[in-house]
């Protein structure tokens, strides 16, 4: 699953030590989700989304193809 | 009681059961029967209470010292990324203990090592594999 997260945070001017800060998870977990190595729950995913008040479709691209 | 004074007994406690195993094994010149482990398991047990003990007392010094670093503590123990990885990395540490528990079986039969042995070993085994299938039911029930 692809994400904006990447280009979401950069557009905030954050980095990845402060939104892993502001979303309680580690700063790993945020480099590995801008990577596309690790998708998150549905509860991180949600959590997201809220914090750049976006819908989750909108952060997060699903692709059928991938699966 | 506090969490900190429970640190304390648990390390204090640890020391007075290594004391316990070194008098014990110092005082008993022929020992006997159940005589002969309690010692070695007095000294084993002890040095794992303490070093337990200890260890949480001098973390919570320096989380005292520094407040931050609990939160990222706090933090990279919850993340769920790493929950995830170390429950990935628990399951194929189970499957590879299967196969090592299968082969030290095995190798224990070819050896003629004593039959209530490898009973036992099969027992372990069987046990672990009953556990996974009690979880596996209780969380199909549950989700």
């Amino acid at each position: 699953m692809k994400n904006r997260l990447e280009e979401l945070r950069k557009a905030r001017g954050i980095k990845q030590e402060e939104l892993a800060a502001i979303l309680e998870v580690s700063r790993q977990t945020i480099g590995s989700l801008e990577n596309g190595r690790y998708n998150p729950s549905i509860l991180l995913a949600f959590k997201i989304a809220r914090y750049f008040d976006m819908n989750i479709e909108d952060v997060f691209i699903y692709e059928e193809d991938a699966q | 009681m506090s969490r900190a004074t429970k640190q304390y007994i648990l390390a204090i406690a640890g020391i007075l059961c290594f004391i316990t195993g070194l008098v014990l094994l110092k005082a008993i010149a022929e020992p006997k029967g159940v005589l002969q482990v309690l010692p070695y398991l007095c000294i084993g047990i002890g040095c794992g209470v303490f070093g337990h003990g200890a260890g949480e007392i001098a973390a919570n010094r320096a989380y005292a010292k520094n407040p931050q670093l609990r939160k990222q503590m706090e933090i990279e123990k919850q993340d769920e990324r790493n929950i995830a990885i170390a429950n990935q990395a628990k399951a194929k540490a189970y499957d590879s203990m299967l196969y090592v528990l299968g082969a030290v079986m095995i190798a224990f039969a070819l050896m003629n090592v004593q039959t209530t042995t490898i009973l036992l070993l099969v027992g372990a085994y069987l046990l672990v594999v009953g556990v996974f299938i009690f979880y596996l039911n209780k969380y199909q029930k549950e989700q």
